[in-house]
């Protein structure tokens, strides 16, 4: 397993090395994320730590509260909608490059979840989900008796 | 049937910074932006996800306009990546004004 880990604390070679190890696992064809693949609004990341699963998403100009998550079995999926700010009537635009409207993205996970201890924090934009597996598919330890 | 939202949103894939060398090694990729237009002042907003306020530099020099962002690895220590769909990097760009623009403000909006 593949971990990154920052041994310096220069943040530059930390950067790099991240960068480096995401591009190693671009569209990863061994992992297979069900019939909502690359393409699809918000793009994610998956990881793994020692509890689960980790999905980190870009999900810029977003008001936390209106960002759904839910999940049953192995599927996980992120509804919501980026709106455009209110009030602010320009007299014209000399860019319009953001995106917005409506989202609804279902994952399928390699495991069974357990959404009850489930975690997310939305920060600077970016949503990370904290999915552990559930108890079921946890792998399992069995004694071996002595004859 | 389920109804379909009235405006989907489109990922966009990101695009890296070409023209500019930096002397550090690494990704540096555009942010997107609006720019509006008012009787009195341009406002501008720049996506740019995992930048927190603190890492956003903005700086008025001879009528060039240039946004920065850093983004900071931490979140990512000690997870093992299975699948990805876009990669991590600071964020650069730079507008040549028109207009005489005198001391820039900004505000951050997630």
């Amino acid at each position: 397993m593949a971990l990154i880990r920052f041994d310096t604390f220069d943040p530059f070679s930390n950067l790099l090395s991240l960068q480096q190890e995401l591009e190693r696992f671009a569209r990863n064809p061994a992992f297979n994320l069900g019939p909502s693949g690359y393409g699809a609004y918000p793009p994610i990341n998956v990881f793994e730590d020692h509890d689960g699963t980790v999905i980190i998403a870009e999900l810029p100009g977003l008001d936390p509260s209106k960002i759904q998550i839910a999940g049953q079995g192995r599927t996980l999926t992120l509804r919501g909608e980026r709106k455009r700010e209110e009030g602010l009537n320009p007299s014209g635009y000399h860019r319009r490059e953001r995106p917005f409207g409506e989202f609804s993205r279902s994952i399928q996970l390699s495991s069974e979840i357990d959404m009850s201890k489930a975690t997310a924090k939305y920060e600077a934009g970016v949503l990370m989900l904290k999915v552990p597996k559930a108890e079921t598919a946890k792998p399992r330890q069995i004694m071996v008796d002595a004859a | 049937m389920a109804m379909m939202p009235e405006q989907e949103i489109v990922t966009k894939e990101k695009q890296q910074v070409q023209g500019t060398e930096a002397t550090r090694p690494g990704r540096y990729y555009v942010p997107d932006v609006d720019i509006c237009e008012y009787p009195d002042k341009l406002m501008l907003w720049a996506d740019m996800p995992g930048v927190s306020e603190k890492n956003v530099e903005v700086m008025l020099k001879d009528n060039n306009l240039t946004l920065t962002g850093t983004v900071s690895p931490g979140p990512y220590n000690n997870l093992s990546p299975l699948y990805t769909e876009y990669n991590v990097g600071n964020y650069f760009r730079q507008f040549a004004l028109n207009e005489d623009v005198a001391n820039p403000g900004f505000k951050r909006n997630a």
